[in-house]
């Protein structure tokens, strides 16, 4: 970003009310896809880009999050707002771009009314000119401009008309700029009371009043030519309150899918179709991606030979970079599935739905996009519950998204439950997921309302709930928006994981390799691959590796676990899905053939604990690591997250703190009660 | 006197008044809901709260206590 602040180009931003067609404006002006979504609030991240070449303006655009006024009232609307009036690193802009609903007129026009007090160079461009052409108006252009004394334009987010008038106007309005000296816009004042709102109101009425026009008369429409005769006895307030009717289809909709009954049912059916499409929809994917990279291994070993180099590039990064790549369907199967939900408007309707339940446990319906991500990523989740008015409900939110089950985790529990439960008894790993996945939600619910009912010093803050949000219209989703969501998606988890978790691969395999890696073992009465197994243990077991594990393993032993273990799970501190490339490397799988699943299950199933002799992993100690993954915060990028959205080190030390040990000590009680009952 | 908390399915009011002593009255008025508009309870959130009501050509959520700080006639 920082190359961004010597270029000098002219800086353009976007803004208007959410749902306002601002996004699909954004991608039609810069050419670049990026997310535009039905769901108010969405865009958390800001989207950049220059203005495509084809329109020769040198300029750059910025899109910048929904919000109604220029009084903020949850933190995304107050970086939005901070944004418009100069962006931390591209500054104060030239000139705003203001979207308008024209079938929501008067109240889109609040935000072009405070925004122009602030004297901002901006123009108005009017999109979803064809609802409000469904309902027999359309909005005059040049009257609307007259009132507002600034350029007007209409544009279709679909066939792009009106894009080449936009675009002129732009270029006149910053040739504008370059005569005039920039006007530096004035800080909207904050306190304002109800009557001048209302005053606002009351201008915008007369406005619209003003410039809607009834269209002439269409073929297809009768009713219209009785409400015109109608007019000659009742003037006038026919016309308004018909281009202020609602999608009665949304409404029926709504009849359902909000109902008492139907309404839960059809809520828990889609929780349901997307939790069990993570599972059945991902797992030949991943079985496919986890197969080319074992094979990738292989190959690799084969074609370097069996020496350092071979099995650096072979087991520290080949496999490193599968362990990595191997999510990467579950997490475009879920935003997928999240896109659909978003554009097609029903997680408004979700929010709405659990809004009550939620505010009992000291959450807020708005919770419930942040939590549905959090299956995904705690990363985004923490970002998207921005979106949430009231502090408290915010902090508490992101006080429990860890401990949803993130899709980092569903690695490790597939390679757990695929050690308890082989071969023809896989059905059964899939309903135990199932059920680890139900339980995260109740653990995080309880978690939540223990921490609101009986302690008011976690989360200190305290403020007036509200739950105020708009249903848009039901509409088919369009899969574009659905994909480029999910690629999206896909390619910032590569970015923020990728790095990470190849150079811990790295560290690693240095680390189980080192210092001697070509120890001297009895070669004499061995076949060649009892060599090379005695060859690893030796080397294992003279590692540095081996020397830091001994300092855990008074920490381990009361788990019924060793060293090994505690290595990787001191490794997954830094990413939780380290835990599986970690074991792969400690246990030295190489693909030979199968899927790494497959030969590291085989691996495990021969670890034994050094000094007894008892076996590694058994149920119980299987069990005790599940429980161990459903609690633990063990991701350092979701610490670092916690602490830049809470603002201090406060929460993100006391999910630590309060997770890890939980985690520990529920370990402890998992693997000792299990064996006290006669479960190995 | 009414508010728009105590509405029935269908039923068309026009808003009388906000109560501006309410934390989320701002934004109620802020998302359309003025003096003069005729609002109507479309739908209701499968616990009965929060409640959709039609405004301005648009369908809104707000909670019972918020709609109690809507005056209609």
């Amino acid at each position: 970003m920082s190359s961004l602040v010597q270029d000098k180009t002219t800086l353009i931003t976007l803004v208007g009310s959410p749902n306002s067609g601002k996004t699909t404006l954004f991608n039609q002006l810069s050419g670049r896809n990026f997310k535009t979504v039905n769901y108010p609030g969405a865009t958390v991240e800001y989207s950049f880009s220059k203005l495509q070449d084809k329109f020769n303006l040198n300029a750059n655009l910025l899109d910048s999050p929904g919000i109604i006024s220029l009084t903020p009232h949850s933190p995304d609307e107050k970086i939005a707002v901070k944004s418009l009036f100069s962006h931390p690193v591209l500054g104060i802009p030239d000139l705003l771009i203001v979207t308008v609903d024209s079938s929501q007129l008067s109240r889109h026009l609040l935000l072009v009314k405070q925004l122009q007090e602030c004297k901002f160079n901006l123009l108005v461009v009017l999109t979803m000119n064809d609802i409000l052409e469904k309902k027999g108006f359309s909005v005059s252009t040049k009257n609307l401009s007259s009132k507002l004394n600034c350029e007007v334009v209409k544009t279709d987010g679909r066939t792009g008309s009106g894009l080449a008038e936009l675009v002129s106007l732009i270029g006149k309005k910053l040739k504008e700029n370059n005569t005039l000296a920039k006007n530096t816009p004035v800080p909207y004042r904050i306190n304002e009371n109800k009557e001048s709102l209302l005053n606002y109101y009351k201008n915008i009425e007369i406005i619209n009043d003003n410039v809607l026009e009834e269209l002439p008369e269409k073929n297809t429409v009768n009713l219209k030519k009785a409400n015109r005769q109608l007019r000659i006895l009742h003037p006038d307030p026919i016309a308004k309150k018909n281009c202020y009717q609602i999608d009665q289809r949304t409404v029926k909709i709504d009849k359902i899918l909000l109902h008492k009954f139907w309404g839960l049912i059809a809520f828990f059916l889609i929780m349901a179709i997307t939790f069990s499409s993570i599972f059945w929809l991902a797992q030949p994917v991943m079985d496919f991606v986890s197969n080319v990279f074992a094979f990738l291994a292989d190959e690799a070993l084969a074609l370097i030979g069996n020496n350092w180099f071979g099995d650096f590039i072979s087991t520290g990064i080949i496999t490193g970079v599968g362990s990595v790549m191997v999510f990467v369907p579950q997490i475009m199967i879920l935003f997928s599935i999240l896109g659909l939900l978003e554009d097609s408007g029903y997680l408004a309707r979700g929010a709405m739905l659990i809004d009550k339940p939620l505010s009992k446990i000291g959450l807020n319906g708005k919770s419930f996009v942040p939590m549905l991500s959090g299956f995904a990523c705690a990363i985004p989740a923490m970002m998207a519950a921005r979106t949430i008015p009231n502090k408290r409900e915010r902090l508490l939110t992101i006080f429990i998204l860890p401990l949803l089950s993130c899709s980092a985790r569903l690695p490790i529990y597939a390679l757990l439950l695929a050690f308890l439960f082989p071969g023809n008894k896989a059905w059964i790993a899939g309903l135990v997921l199932a059920a680890i996945y139900i339980f995260s939600i109740i653990n995080s619910v309880v978690v939540a309302a223990i921490i609101n009912k009986f302690t008011k010093r976690i989360i200190k803050e305290e403020d007036d709930s509200s739950f105020i949000l708009e249903l848009p219209a039901y509409r088919t989703p369009k899969i574009k928006v659905v994909y480029n969501n999910m690629v999206t998606s896909a390619k910032s988890y590569l970015r923020k994981a990728g790095p990470v978790i190849l150079v811990l691969s790295i560290a690693i395999w240095f680390l189980t390799s080192f210092p001697d890696y070509n120890p001297k073992v009895e070669m004499q009465n061995h076949t060649q691959d009892e060599i090379v197994q005695l060859k690893n243990s030796e080397r294992l077991a003279n590692s540095y590796a081996s020397d830091m594990g001994k300092f855990i393993q008074p920490v381990m032993k009361p788990l019924g676990m060793d060293w090994r273990v505690g290595v990787s799970l001191i490794a997954a501190f830094t990413a939780r899905e380290v835990f599986v490339s970690s074991l792969a490397l400690i246990f030295k799988v190489t693909g030979d053939g199968e899927t790494i699943q497959n030969s590291m299950v085989r691996a495990m199933n021969n670890a034994s604990i050094d000094d007894t002799g008892q076996k590694l992993f058994t149920p119980a100690t299987i069990a005790g690591l599940i429980v161990f993954f459903l609690f633990a915060l063990q991701c350092l990028s979701t610490v670092a997250v916690s602490r830049q959205e809470t603002g201090s080190w406060r929460i993100p030390i006391l999910q630590l703190v309060i997770f890890t040990v939980s985690a520990y000590l529920l370990t402890f009680i998992t693997v000792n009660g299990l064996r006290a009952l006669g479960i190995a | 006197m009414k508010t728009a908390a105590q509405l029935q399915y269908g039923e068309k009011v026009k808003i009388d008044d906000i109560d501006g002593a309410h934390p989320s009255s701002r934004r109620i008025i802020e998302i359309g809901f003025t003096p003069g508009q005729e609002i109507e309870l479309v739908n209701k959130s499968a616990f009965n709260d929060p409640l959709a009501f039609s405004v301005r050509g648009t369908v809104i959520a707000i909670r019972k206590n918020e709609a109690d700080c809507i005056k209609v006639i």
